[in-house]
C-alpha cells in the first residue's frame, strides 16, 4: 500500500479533519435528503437529525472505543483482526459496495441539480464528466491535499450558508414549526429510527483514523464535526419549514435551492448566483473525500498497492454508471431512500457488533 | 508540491463549471428579452386548454444615451398552451430570446381567476427552472393585454422601476396585500386560509360609484382627474382554494394587515376616523400596529371562541373641531375610547364578512391555532377552514395614542372670530 507522501508525513490534523467530515456529510441538507424527511415527518423532520445524533452517539462511541484502541490500524485492520479473513472481507466489501452506491447515486443527484437548476442546456454528461474529472483530480492528490483544500473553503461555505440561513429565517415564520410533534410524538421517534443513515458516512470517517495526526485530535475531532452536522442541518431544515410550509416544502425536490430562489436581500434579488459559486465548491471537496476514501477501501480489500491509478478508472465508471437512470430526479431518489432504509439498521448494529466481538475477546483487557 | 497549490488549482477547476456558462447556457444580455411582467386569460372562441397570454417586456436600452428614443416597453398577447410553450412561440414575433430572470409578477384577468382551471396554470410556474417564488399575483379587472396596454405612467416609464415602485409604495401604506407566489402556493395547499392578491385596474367606473367613505373603495372607485396614468392598485383579490371568490376594499385590506402576525406591518396607514366632537368632520389619523396581535383561543369547546386583542398604536393629524386635547384629559379619553369603538366595530364587521361570506380568513390565525395542537393529525380533524365560520371571536383594541400631529395645540376658533 502506497502512503500519502507530504509535508506532514501525509498525515492531517484536526482542523483539517473536521472540514473534511463536515463538508462530507453536512452538504446532504442542500440535496434531495431533505425530501426522504419531510414526506414522512412533516413539520417534525427538524427533530431527526437531533434525535439521530443523540441516537448515533451510542453506536460511534462504541466504534470510537474499538478502532482507537489499536494504534496506527484503520478500520480495515481492525475488522481482519478482530473477525478473521472471510467474515471480514465479506463486511468490508459490502461496506465498500453500499459506500460505493451512496457515490453514484449522489453524483447523478448532484449533476441533476445543477442541471435542472443552473445549466439547463448544457447536457448531463458533461456536468457529470466535469464534476468527476474534478473529484478524481482532488483524490489523486491524497488526504493531505484534500484536507488542506476542504480546511481553506470550509470558513466560506459555512458563512455562505450561514447568510442564507439568516435571511431565510427573518423572511419565514416560526408559526410553520407548530404542532411541534408533526404526524405525533411517537411517529417521529419511530420514522427517525429508519433514517439514522443519514449519519451512515460516519463509519467511512474511521477508515481515516491512522491518517490523522493523534488519536486525541480523532476522537476530539469526529465529535465536533458530528455536532456541526447536526446542528447544521437542524437549523436548515427548520429555515425551509419556516419559509415553505410542510406541505410545500414535502412537494419540493431540492428545498435549499428553491430557497435560494424565494429569499432576496435587499438590493439583491436573485441571490442564487452569488450562493451557487460556495455550493459547487462544497460538493467537489464532498466527492472527492468521498471518492478517496472509498477507493482507499476498495484498495485495501483487493491489496492494490498503487491505488492512485484506480482513481480515473471509477471516476469514468461512476461517470457511466450514474448516467444510466433515466430522470434520476426520481429513480436516483427512490434508490436513495431504498439505501436509506437498508444501511439504517446496519449503521446502528455494526459497531455494536464490533464492541462486542472486541469485548468477547477480551482485547480491551490488553 | 507546495500544499498552497493545490486550493489555487482547484478553485481553477471549479472555474471551469463557471465556463460552461460560456457554452450551451451561453445568453448575451442584449440577446435577451426580459419579461418583467406574464398575464394569463381565458380566450374566447377558442378551443379548452388553451390561454392568452401576454407578455410586457421591459426594454432596458430606454432612456440611455445609444438608443435612447426607442419604447420603454413591448407588449404581445397570444393564445397558446402555457407559459413555457409560450417562450418559442413569442419568437414568431420578438426577435430576442424570452428571459424569465427579471420576471416580477403575473398579471390575471379576474374573470381567468374566478375559472376552476385558474390553479393548473399557476403551478406551471414551479416547473419552470427560471421562475423565482417571490412573484406577486396581480388580479386586473380587465383582460392582462388591456390592463397593459392601457397603464401609460407619464413619468417612470420603464415598466420594471414603476411596478417595483407601485409595489414598494403599496406594501408601506397598505393598500394593497404583498400577493406573493410562495404564499399562495402554501395557503392553497394547507387548505386553511384565504390568499389575497393585489387587485388593479386601469378602467375608472362611472361616475357614482364612489362610497362615502374615501377608503372604501377597490381599483377603479378612485376618482382622479388631471393628467395622469389611468391605471389604479387598490384593494385586494380574495382566493380560496386557489380560485377567486371576491375583493376587499383598501380599508379591509388594512384592517387585514392589522389583524395579522404573518404579514408585515404597513409602516403608515393614513386614514379618516369619524370626530367624536363633531359628526361633521372626520379625524385623519396615522394607524400603526404596536406590536403582535395577542390570541386567546379555546378550541376544545363545542363552539370555539377566539379572543383577539390588537395593539394600535395610533396619531391624530388633523383636528377640525378645533379641540384643545392638550389641556383636557376627559376630551383625550372620549377621542380614545370613541376610536377604539370605531375599530373594534370595523374589525368586528371584517371577522363577521370573512365568516360568512368567504368561510376562511386571510389573516393567517391557522398558523397561531396550530400551536394549541400537538401534532398534525389532531389539528387536521380539527379542520380550522370547517370550524371558523362557527367561531366565536371576540376584538379587543388596545389603543394608545402617540401624537397629535406636530404642533398640539390649535387657536380658539370663538376668539378668532370675536
Amino acid at each position: 500500500m502506497e502512503q500519502p507522501q507530504g509535508r506532514t508525513g501525509g498525515k492531517i490534523g484536526i482542523k483539517e479533519f473536521v472540514a473534511i467530515v463536515v463538508i462530507m456529510i453536512g452538504t446532504k441538507i442542500t440535496d434531495d435528503t431533505t425530501a426522504l424527511l419531510f414526506k414522512p415527518l412533516l413539520n417534525a423532520a427538524w427533530m431527526v437529525p437531533v434525535i439521530n445524533g443523540i441516537l448515533a452517539i451510542i453506536p460511534v462511541a462504541l466504534l470510537m472505543k474499538v478502532s482507537t484502541h489499536y494504534e496506527n490500524k484503520d478500520l480495515i485492520d481492525v475488522s481482519y483482526h478482530l473477525f478473521g479473513k472471510y467474515i471480514a472481507f465479506f463486511v468490508l466489501f459490502i461496506l465498500w459496495f453500499i459506500g460505493f452506491c451512496f457515490i453514484v447515486v449522489d453524483t447523478a443527484i448532484y449533476t441533476d441539480i445543477i442541471g435542472t437548476m443552473y445549466y439547463l442546456r448544457t447536457p448531463s454528461i458533461v456536468i457529470y464528466g466535469l464534476l468527476m474529472f474534478v473529484c478524481a483530480y482532488g483524490a489523486r492528490k491524497g488526504l493531505e491535499n484534500i484536507g488542506s483544500v476542504a480546511w481553506t473553503v470550509y470558513p466560506y461555505l459555512q458563512a455562505s450558508l450561514f447568510v442564507t440561513l439568516l435571511i431565510t429565517f427573518s423572511q419565514g415564520s416560526t408559526n410553520f414549526l407548530f404542532p411541534l410533534f408533526g404526524p405525533g410524538a411517537l411517529e417521529v421517534i419511530k420514522e427517525s429510527s429508519f433514517t439514522i443513515s443519514i449519519y451512515m458516512d460516519i463509519l467511512y470517517v474511521f477508515i481515516l483514523f491512522p491518517y490523522v495526526n493523534r488519536t486525541k485530535d480523532f476522537k476530539k475531532g469526529t465529535w465536533i464535526a458530528f455536532a456541526l452536522i447536526a446542528i447544521n442541518m437542524a437549523l436548515a431544515l427548520i429555515s425551509y419549514i419556516m419559509l415553505f410550509d410542510y406541505h410545500s416544502v414535502a412537494m419540493q425536490s431540492y428545498p435549499y435551492h428553491e430557497a435560494l430562489r424565494t429569499i432576496n436581500f435587499a438590493f439583491l434579488t436573485n441571490l442564487e448566483s452569488f450562493i451557487f459559486p460556495f455550493w459547487l465548491i462544497g460538493s467537489f471537496v464532498k466527492f472527492t473525500a468521498y471518492l478517496y476514501i472509498n477507493l482507499l477501501l476498495f484498495a485495501k480489500l483487493v491489496k492494490i498497492e498503487q491505488f492512485k491509478y484506480l482513481i480515473p478508472t471509477f471516476a469514468t465508471l461512476i461517470v457511466f454508471l450514474g448516467l444510466i437512470a433515466e430522470n434520476p430526479a426520481v429513480t436516483m431518489h427512490q434508490l436513495k431512500q431504498t439505501i436509506a432504509y437498508i444501511t439504517s439498521p446496519m449503521f446502528f448494529a455494526l459497531p455494536i457488533l464490533f464492541w462486542i466481538v472486541a469485548k468477547w475477546k477480551g482485547e480491551f483487557k490488553k | 508540491m507546495k500544499i498552497v497549490n493545490l486550493p489555487c488549482k482547484l478553485a481553477l477547476f471549479s472555474l471551469f463549471f463557471l465556463l460552461l456558462t460560456g457554452c450551451w447556457d451561453q445568453t448575451e444580455v442584449e440577446q435577451l428579452a426580459y419579461v418583467v411582467a406574464i398575464g394569463l386569460d381565458k380566450p374566447e372562441d377558442v378551443k379548452e386548454g388553451l390561454v392568452e397570454i401576454t407578455y410586457l417586456i421591459a426594454n432596458p436600452q430606454s432612456g440611455a444615451k445609444v438608443g435612447g428614443d426607442e419604447p420603454p416597453r413591448e407588449i404581445i398577447s397570444f393564445s397558446v398552451n402555457d407559459f413555457i410553450n409560450a417562450r418559442n412561440l413569442a419568437n414568431t414575433v420578438i426577435a430576442k430570446q424570452i428571459s424569465y430572470d427579471l420576471l416580477r409578477f403575473i398579471i390575471v384577468s379576474e374573470e381567468f381567476a374566478k375559472d376552476d382551471d385558474f390553479i393548473k396554470w399557476m403551478y406551471d410556474a414551479t416547473k419552470a427552472t427560471d421562475f423565482r417564488r417571490d412573484l406577486r399575483i396581480l388580479v386586473s379587472k380587465e383582460s392582462p393585454s388591456t390592463f397593459m396596454q392601457n397603464n401609460e405612467p407619464l413619468v417612470d416609464k420603464r415598466p420594471h422601476k414603476y411596478f417595483d415602485l407601485i409595489f414598494k409604495r403599496g406594501k408601506e401604506t397598505g393598500t394593497i396585500p404583498p400577493g406573493e407566489l410562495f404564499s399562495f402556493y402554501r395557503i392553497t395547499e394547507s387548505d386553511a386560509n384565504v390568499f389575497l392578491g393585489v387587485y388593479a385596474t386601469t378602467e375608472q367606473e362611472e361616475e357614482g360609484a364612489r362610497q362615502e367613505d374615501s377608503d372604501q373603495i377597490i381599483a377603479g372607485e378612485f376618482d382622479s382627474s388631471g393628467e395622469t396614468n389611468t391605471t389604479q392598485f387598490a384593494g385586494s383579490a380574495v382566493f380560496k382554494e386557489g380560485k377567486m371568490i371576491d375583493t376587499l376594499t383598501i380599508e379591509e385590506t388594512r384592517l387585514s394587515f392589522l389583524l395579522s402576525n404573518i404579514f408585515e406591518k404597513p409602516r403608515e396607514i393614513l386614514t379618516a376616523m369619524p370626530d367624536p366632537f363633531d359628526e361633521d368632520y372626520q379625524l385623519t389619523t396615522r394607524i400603526q400596529r404596536d406590536g403582535n396581535i395577542d390570541m386567546n383561543m379555546d378550541l376544545e369547546k363545542e363552539k370555539p371562541t377566539i379572543d383577539v386583542t390588537v395593539p394600535i398604536v395610533l396619531e391624530v393629524m388633523t383636528n377640525h373641531s378645533m379641540n384643545n386635547y392638550s389641556d383636557d384629559v376627559k376630551k383625550r379619553e372620549k377621542l380614545e375610547d370613541s376610536l377604539e369603538d370605531t375599530l373594534t366595530q370595523k374589525f368586528e364587521d371584517l371577522i363577521k364578512k370573512t365568516q360568512e361570506e368567504f368561510g376562511a380568513e386571510p389573516f393567517g390565525w391557522s398558523l397561531i391555532a396550530r400551536k394549541e395542537f400537538l401534532s398534525i393529525p389532531e389539528y387536521e380533524e380539527f379542520n380550522w377552514m370547517k370550524t371558523y365560520p362557527e367561531m366565536e371571536i371576540n376584538v379587543n383594541v388596545n389603543l394608545r395614542i402617540d401624537k397629535f400631529g406636530r404642533q398640539i395645540r390649535l387657536p380658539d376658533l370663538d376668539e378668532v372670530r370675536d
